[in-house]
C-alpha cells in the first residue's frame, strides 16, 4: 500500500509540473511534429514515386513515435538522477525508508504515464498530417511497449549511475540520444543478432501490430520470451551497474555533489 | 540532562577520503558521541574539520570506512530504512526542495517519501503551514520565495517526516537577520513544544550559544569537545577585567602589579594605560586598585569581560592544537 502512495505522489507530482508548466510541454510536442515533418517531407521527396511508399510511412511514423517514446524513457532515468542531484535533492530520496530502486521506478512510471499521453497527442497529429492511420491495437501496444522500456530503462540506469561518478557528461548523454535511433531502426527482423539489443526486437514486434495489423495472440512463445528475456535482463544488468556505481559514490561522498 | 536516553549514537566513527594522485584526507578520525533525545546538539569546527562528512554519515548518505552510527535504537549500516525513518536532514538548505512545486505540493510530496499514512498528511501539512507561518504562501512555488522562506520550507518538509531526529547543515547559512532570528526561535520550539532531538552543524556562534543544548567541537576529523553550552562558558568564566587608567603609571607601580598573576600592562596610543586581569574571585579586584590609589592613578573605567562563544571556541581550538 505504502509503495502505491509514493507512486501516487509522484503521479500527482509529475502531473502538477506538466501542468504549471503547460506551455513548455506543448512547445515539446510541437519540436517533435516539426522534427517528423522535416523527416516526412524529405522522405516524401525521395520515396515518394515508390509503390511501397505507403507502408513505408506507417513504418517512419512507427519509427519516429517509438524512438520519441523510447528518448523520453531514456531521459526519465539519466536525466533525472542528473537533475537530482544538480538539484540538491537526490540526497532527500536517499533518505527515504523506501528503496532507491522503487523510488525512481515510481518515478519513471508516473512520467511514462504523462509521456504516453505526449505521444498519443503527437501520433495523432502525425496520423492526421500524413493521413495514414495506424492500427492502435493498445491490448497489443500497450504489454509490448512495457517490455521494449524496461531494456530502455536498464540503459537510463546505466548511464544513470555513470553520471553519479562522473558529473560532467552532458554532451555524452546527448550523443546517446541519437543513438537510440539506431536501435529502433536496426532490421532485428532479418539480423538476428540486433534482436539482442535493448528495444531493438520490441520495436520489431510493435512494429508488426502498428504496420502490419497483427496481434499480440499471433506471436509465438518463443518470440515474446526472448523480448521479456531481452527486457529484464537490460534492466537487471543496467541496475546493477547502477548499485555499483551508487555505492563507490557514497564510499567517495559524491553522491549529491554536482 | 543526564537522564535523557540517547537518540543517536556514534562510536569510532572514520572516514578516509582517497583521490587518484592525491595524498589521502582523513577527513573523521575515530569520533564518538551521544546525541540525547529532546536536546539541541551544535557540531562547530573550522572548515574542512569533518562536520558536513559527518552528518552525512549519519544520513547514511556516505559509507563511514568504520565505526557504528545507532539511530533510535537502530543500527543504520544493518537496519537502514527503520533507522532512516527516524531521522530528517535539510544538507544543502534551500536546495532540498523542489523549486517548481509549491510549498504545499513539497510538503505532500516529501511526507509520502518518508511513508507517513495519506490520512494524516492534509492535517499535518496544515498544522507545519501555520507553524512555520507558511500559509498564506501555501499555493506559492517554492523558487519565488525568498531564501529565508525556503530555508523554513525546508525545514518544515524535514518536519513533515515526524522523524524524532532533525539533521541540520549550517540551518541559517546565507540568511539575514531576521530569518536567522526565525529560524532559532523555531529550532527552540521544535524541541521544547515536540520534543525532538536537533543536531546540527554550524559556524554561527549565535546559534550555538543561544539555541543549542550541548555543543561537539570538531578539528581535523576529531572531537575535541563535548560539552553542555553553560558548562563550557563556565569554564572559561575566569572573570577577565580591564582597568583603563589616565596616563602612565609609576615604575613603583609597575612592580608591585608584576606581583600579580595573570596581569598584563599595555601602555595605548591614546597615551592611557589598559590593565588585563584574569581574576578567580571579585575580591582580587582590591589588591590592584590600592596600588593605583597610592599614587592617585586616575582610574577611567573598571569592565568586566564576559567571552562570547566565538571566543570560547577559539580557545578550544588553540587548545586542542
Amino acid at each position: 500500500m505504502n509503495r502505491l502512495a509514493l507512486f501516487k505522489a509522484y503521479l500527482v507530482k509529475e502531473f502538477a509540473i506538466f501542468r504549471r508548466y503547460l506551455p513548455n510541454t506543448i512547445g515539446g510536442i510541437v519540436t517533435f511534429y516539426v522534427i517528423f515533418l522535416l523527416i516526412f517531407l524529405g522522405y516524401t521527396g525521395i520515396a515518394g514515386g515508390s509503390p511501397n511508399y505507403g507502408d513505408m510511412v506507417e513504418d517512419l511514423i512507427v519509427g519516429f513515435v517509438l524512438w520519441s517514446l523510447i528518448l523520453m524513457s531514456y531521459q526519465n532515468i539519466a536525466f533525472t538522477i542528473k537533475d537530482e542531484a544538480q538539484e540538491g535533492t537526490l540526497e532527500q530520496l536517499y533518505m527515504s525508508p523506501y528503496n532507491f530502486g522503487w523510488i525512481i521506478t515510481s518515478h519513471v512510471s508516473a512520467r511514462l504515464i504523462i509521456n504516453f499521453v505526449i505521444i498519443a497527442v503527437i501520433l495523432t497529429l502525425i496520423m492526421l498530417t500524413t493521413g495514414n492511420w495506424l492500427n492502435i491495437n493498445l491490448l497489443s501496444i500497450i504489454p509490448l511497449t512495457v517490455f521494449t522500456l524496461m531494456g530502455v530503462l536498464g540503459v537510463g540506469f546505466a548511464v544513470g549511475g555513470i553520471t553519479l561518478l562522473y558529473k560532467r557528461i552532458d554532451s555524452y548523454l546527448q550523443i546517446l540520444q541519437f543513438a537510440m535511433v539506431g536501435l529502433v531502426a536496426a532490421p532485428s527482423e532479418s539480423v538476428i543478432w540486433l534482436r539482442f539489443l535493448p528495444a531493438s526486437w520490441g520495436s520489431t514486434l510493435i512494429r508488426r501490430v502498428m504496420v502490419q495489423g497483427a496481434s499480440i495472440m499471433d506471436f509465438s512463445f518463443g518470440e515474446l520470451s526472448l523480448l521479456i528475456l531481452i527486457g529484464c535482463f537490460y534492466l537487471a544488468v543496467g541496475y546493477g551497474i547502477y548499485k555499483k556505481a551508487e555505492q563507490k559514490a557514497m564510499k567517495q561522498g559524491i553522491l549529491g555533489h554536482y | 540532562m543526564l537522564d535523557k536516553e540517547p537518540m543517536l549514537s556514534v562510536v569510532g566513527l572514520e572516514k578516509t577520503y582517497q583521490a587518484k594522485n592525491k595524498p589521502p584526507i582523513r577527513a573523521v578520525n575515530n569520533i564518538s558521541f551521544q546525541v540525547k533525545k529532546g536536546t539541541i546538539v551544535g557540531i562547530l569546527g573550522p572548515n574542512g574539520a569533518g562536520k558536513t562528512t559527518t552528518i552525512k554519515m549519519l544520513c547514511g548518505l556516505i559509507l563511514p570506512d568504520a565505526g557504528a552510527i545507532t539511530i533510535n535504537g537502530h543500527d543504520l549500516a544493518v537496519e537502514r530504512s527503520s533507522a532512516l525513518r527516524s531521522v530528517s536532514a535539510v544538507l544543502d538548505g534551500n536546495r532540498n526542495i523542489y523549486w517548481r512545486l509549491t510549498v504545499r505540493e513539497n510538503l505532500a510530496f516529501f511526507a509520502a517519501l518518508k511513508q507517513r499514512k495519506t490520512a494524516q498528511i492534509s492535517e499535518d501539512i496544515e498544522y507545519y503551514l501555520e507553524f512555520f507561518n507558511l500559509k498564506e504562501k501555501r499555493n506559492e512555488e517554492a523558487r519565488k520565495l525568498s531564501r529565508g522562506m525556503q530555508q523554513k520550507l525546508a525545514i518544515a518538509v524535514a518536519m513533515i517526516a515526524e522523524s524524532d531526529i532533525l539533521l541540520l547543515d549550517e540551518p541559517t547559512l546565507g540568511l539575514d537577520v531576521t530569518s536567522t532570528h526565525e529560524i532559532r526561535e523555531l529550532l527552540r520550539t521544535l524541541v521544547d513544544e515536540k520534543h525532538k532531538t536537533v543536531l546540527l552543524s554550524t559556524h554561527d556562534m549565535h546559534l550555538v550559544e543561544n539555541v543549542c543544548d550541548e555543543v561537539i567541537i570538531i578539528n581535523q576529523g576529531r572531537v575535541v569537545v563535548q560539552d553542555s553550552v553553560s558548562n563550557l562558558k563556565g569554564i572559561f568564566q575566569t572573570k577577565p577585567y580591564r582597568i583603563l587608567i589616565e596616563g602612565t603609571l609609576s615604575d613603583s607601580q609597575i612592580l608591585e602589579l608584576s606581583h600579580i598573576p595573570n596581569l598584563s600592562i599595555e601602555v595605548l596610543d591614546t597615551g592611557s594605560t589598559l590593565l588585563t586581569a584574569l581574576l578567580e574571585e571579585k575580591s582580587e579586584l582590591y589588591p590592584i586598585l590600592n596600588i593605583l590609589e597610592q599614587e592617585e592613578s586616575p582610574v577611567e573605567s573598571i569592565e568586566k569581560i564576559t567571552p562570547n562563544f566565538e571566543e570560547i571556541f577559539l580557545a578550544i581550538l588553540q587548545k586542542g592544537a
